[in-house]
């Protein structure tokens, strides 16, 4: 059994399902990202994880012990987990030391102790000299150092993060999303990280775990959920993706061929694909190259005519029209090009993901 | 921007909106103005200076005779004692009630919460008079209800006593402890709690530590402003305390006033006393919440997590309920029994029940009815004229940088921190002689209203039109639309739904005015309040508890209106806050 086990959770709100069948085999020291739009389920499952609710079907094991099924739920006060919040919810009426303190104290700590154990953490987390200060004195960012410190004092196994980071400007997002890497390497907690912004999933986790309409939809490294989407949810959901609707022809285990209008491309797929139904090749607008040259082996060569071109500074953004269907391609920008000129659309076959389903979803 | 030449035009548009401003707004606002200076700072200044044995003579020799007497001495430390009772009582009832009805899952919270509405809204002189038949000490219903159960010889508790009048004010003023509480606890945040628990802690742990640190200022604030609503609350304080021979500054006021002649120093002086009491408390409380006010009210919703009780929460709703039975069921059942009572000491049956006392309250007797039309006609009047002068200094202040706008704003809110007993001394110095003799008139009773509410219509009026955008208006003007013609079509219109909230507002606690109005009326300017307190002191218990009723209705109505229009009939935002 894994470190934390989620088995057939089922959770509802009333007539709402938030949760059905969530399977989750999550290892010690991994760091591991809920990441889906809003009212994906992402949220409800950390705080079932962390014991705030009751699931309506199934178990969470963790380190071997059953900690939550519908029958018995260990209360969060008797988990020793870590959680940061959103909002941070650093109590407004203590200082920094007394927040961080706070979970010290419950444990009986020594009053030399706590003092040492502080500072060292406000050290780490960059809040030294802060100690007296209280949080109606500290900026977002500080207020959420406290906030990451007050739980990672108590050294937890687990840390729960909902969202810690979405509060915070733009640049200051980027700085704590390399701290708090660096910082999970250092501990070796297991961090478990809930966000919407897949950018940021992205560039923290080790799986990112991809949540939609209370099911999981793909677990994997960040870059195989990004280059091997398992539906179309998932490559929207990842970043910029051209959706293009075609035929299935051919079929050889993990590879086939697809037909787009009067073109046929090279495609990789899953397993469970209906030869019958309406087929989507997913491409990534960054993945095609535009030229005339003649095709390369490994490559899908797709004949498109230009529409229109957006410079906009670090690429050039190109609509190009193929078989009637419109394909983004985010081009170099010193290449130009006329509208309306021929253009051949270059794909390596790894980049084109053959899919079930239609665009309109 | 293209330089010069828009500049040129822009200057010479200015110049000509800055003529037109002075002619319209001047006239509309400067009108406001003068008429707030004239009701609120021209009574306040007589205050001061009849202290000083003004018009007679100028000195220092009154406001020492004054504090030098016996009885002005017991009159203090009775209200301070009041104060201190209400204040503390106010915490006991208030505290636990707002955490059951605002974190907790014991059923009826809306009810209950619905309930201290109503224990609040009630004049609190009309909760006096109630007590007077529940727990009179030979007739109370209570006590002999007591009487039959243990055998009393006698009805065991007495009304007219210190805790009595403690009691009754206390049942009144604890709704502000609630009421704040409640909101802070509202407001707390559940991952504040969710990460003590995390952490380790037990529930009663954070309870003990984060939620109760983090609401304290709301209690003490509310505990203050409780004690200093109780300071002002004539009504009950002569219909209690006086039977009793308890005397406390705003009912020694009315005596000294009452007396032969009137000793209009002492009463100046004892009225300045009482100014610096509420003054005092009110200072304590807004430094307190400023200093550690953490609940701050973020645009954000704030989630909330209701605490599980299991069964022990049927033993707080019983708690709950014994208290709102006390502050409100109760007092609001007795006059409502009484009211269709033939005779209020017999029980109630088929054949006891009349509508008789209805009948002579609204048609034969003529100091109630008079009293009926009176007060409608004074609360009306009242109103409007408020909500002009609130809207006039609320446009002032958000709407233009005219200088001395912020004194005006603080002079239209000064008067909610003095008693209605104050109030009424200010403005009888004030106009009982030349140049304005308006004593003996409904114009005195009016000018007292307008003065004493007026805070309530600016506060009302203000966060009106902080709602409204100024572009709203700004794009009115640079359409070509005038100034007048801008609030007409397009403030006014916008604000009507918060204006008449205001007028409401200050309706309700003018339409039940007390404390001021009987040191200002005479014969033939009874109010419906003056007609309950004279038809009490002679003893027509029955008509004046179908009056009683009467009020009830009419500002229970009202103030559901109010909730209705406010948008929010479970918040704690907008009830009338000077009574009495």
């Amino acid at each position: 059994m894994a470190f934390i086990d989620i088995a057939g959770i089922d959770k509802r709100f009333g007539s709402f399902k938030a949760l059905s069948g969530i399977e989750l085999a999550i290892e010690e020291r991994e760091f591991v990202t809920f990441l889906g739009p809003s009212g994906c389920g992402k949220t409800t499952m950390l705080r079932t994880l962390a014991g705030f609710l009751t699931p309506d079907s199934g178990t969470i094991h963790v380190g071997g012990k059953l900690l939550s099924s519908p029958q018995a739920v260990v209360p969060p006060e008797h988990r020793r987990m870590g959680m940061v919040f959103q909002n941070y919810a650093v109590w407004p009426h203590m200082s920094v030391f007394e927040n961080v303190a706070f979970g010290l104290r419950l444990l009986k700590v020594e009053g030399a102790e706590i003092g040492e154990r502080v500072s060292r953490i406000l050290d780490a987390v960059g809040l030294r000299g802060l100690e007296k200060r209280h949080p109606g004195q500290l900026s977002g960012g500080q207020q959420q150092r406290v906030a990451l410190a007050r739980s990672l004092v108590v050294e937890p196994s687990i840390l729960l993060l909902d969202e810690p980071l979405s509060n915070l400007d733009a640049k200051l997002r980027e700085r704590m999303r390399t701290e708090l890497k660096t910082l999970q390497r250092r501990t070796g907690i297991t961090f478990i990280y809930v966000t919407h912004d897949q950018a940021e999933a992205m560039a923290l986790s080790d799986r990112i775990v991809v949540f939609n309409q209370g099911t999981v939809q793909q677990v994997g490294a960040p870059r195989d959920v990004y280059e091997r989407p398992a539906n179309i949810f998932v490559a929207d959901f990842m970043g910029l993706v051209n959706k293009v609707p075609g035929k299935l022809v051919e079929r050889r285990g993990t590879s086939a061929r697809v037909r787009i209008g009067e073109q046929t491309i090279e495609a990789c797929t899953s397993d469970g694909i209906d030869p019958n139904g309406a087929i989507v090749v997913a491409i990534r607008p960054e993945a095609i190259r535009l030229g005339e040259a003649a095709p390369v082996a490994g490559n899908n060569v797709l004949a498109g005519k230009l529409v229109e071109s957006t410079f906009l500074g670090n690429i050039v953004d190109h609509q190009v029209d193929v078989s009637g269907s419109l394909m983004r391609v985010q081009g170099d920008r010193q290449q130009a090009f006329e509208p309306g000129a021929n253009v051949n659309l270059i794909v390596p076959i790894t980049e084109c993901v053959a899919m079930q389903g239609d665009t309109s979803q | 921007m293209q330089a010069a030449a828009p500049a040129a035009v822009a200057d010479r548009a200015n110049g000509r909106s800055i003529a037109s401003k002075i002619s319209f707004q001047g006239l509309v606002l400067g009108f406001a103005v003068a008429l707030l200076l004239f009701l609120v700072g021209y009574p306040l200044l007589w205050l001061f200076l009849g202290s000083l044995g003004a018009p007679q003579s100028l000195g220092l020799e009154h406001l020492q005779r004054a504090f030098a007497r016996p009885q002005n001495y017991a009159a203090l430390v009775n209200t301070l004692q009041l104060a201190l009772g209400t204040g503390v009582m106010s915490v006991l009832i208030g505290v636990p009630l707002a955490w059951a009805t605002s974190r907790t899952n014991m059923p009826l919270r809306y009810v209950i919460h619905a309930l201290v509405a109503l224990s609040y809204i009630m004049p609190p002189y009309l909760t006096a008079l109630a007590y007077i038949f529940l727990l009179g000490p030979e007739a109370g219903h209570f006590n002999r209800l007591l009487q039959g159960l243990f055998g009393f010889e006698s009805g065991p508790l007495n009304i007219f006593s210190m805790p009595g009048v403690i009691f009754v004010i206390g049942i009144h003023v604890f709704a502000f402890t609630y009421f704040l509480t409640y909101s802070a606890l509202k407001s707390v945040d559940a991952s504040l709690e969710e990460s003590a628990q995390v952490l380790g802690a037990k529930r009663w742990q954070t309870t003990l530590r984060i939620n109760l640190p983090l609401v304290a200022p709301a209690i003490t604030g509310g505990a203050l402003l409780s004690a200093i609503d109780s300071l002002a609350l004539f009504g009950p304080q002569a219909i209690i305390g006086t039977p009793a021979q308890i005397v406390f500054l705003p009912t020694r006021i009315y005596a000294t006033i009452g007396s032969y002649p009137p000793r209009w120093a002492e009463a100046s002086a004892l009225s300045l006393l009482l100014v610096f009491l509420t003054v005092a408390g009110l200072a304590l409380q807004r430094g307190y919440l400023e200093r550690r006010s953490y609940v701050t009210v973020s645009g954000k919703g704030v989630r909330t997590q209701l605490l599980n009780l299991g069964p022990a929460r049927w033993a707080l709703l019983a708690f709950c309920l014994t208290i709102v039975f006390f502050s409100a069921i109760a007092p609001v059942g007795i006059l409502t029994l009484n009211a269709f009572s033939k005779s209020w000491t017999d029980p109630l049956s088929l054949s006891n029940l009349t509508l008789e006392h209805f009948h002579t309250a609204l048609f034969l007797d003529q100091v109630a009815v008079r009293g009926i039309i009176n007060s409608f006609k004074l609360a009306t009047s009242a109103a409007a004229i408020a909500v002009l002068i609130g809207a006039a200094v609320a446009y002032l202040d958000l709407r233009t940088n005219v200088r001395g706008r912020r004194v005006l704003d603080y002079l239209a809110i000064l008067p909610l921190g003095l008693p209605g007993t104050v109030m009424a001394v200010g403005i009888l110095l004030a106009f009982i002689r030349l140049p304005i003799p308006i004593y003996g008139t409904i114009w005195i009773l009016l000018a007292a209203y307008v003065a004493r509410f007026i805070p309530l219509a600016t506060r009302s009026a203000n966060a009106t039109f902080r709602q409204i955008d100024p572009s709203l208006e700004e794009a009115g003007r640079i359409t070509g639309a005038s100034w007048f013609h801008v609030i007409r079509r397009i403030l006014v219109p916008l604000s009507r739904p918060g204006l008449l909230v205001a007028f409401l507002l200050v309706f309700i606690p003018a339409f039940g005015e007390l404390s001021a109005t009987i040191l200002l009326y005479t014969g033939g300017t009874e109010t419906i309040a003056i007609a309950i307190y004279r038809l009490n002191d002679l003893g027509q218990l029955e008509v004046v508890s179908a009056l009683a009723v009467f009020t009830i209705v009419v500002v229970l109505t009202l103030a559901a209106l109010v909730s209705w229009l406010s948008g929010s009939s479970w918040s704690s935002s907008e009830t009338p806050a000077v009574r009495g």
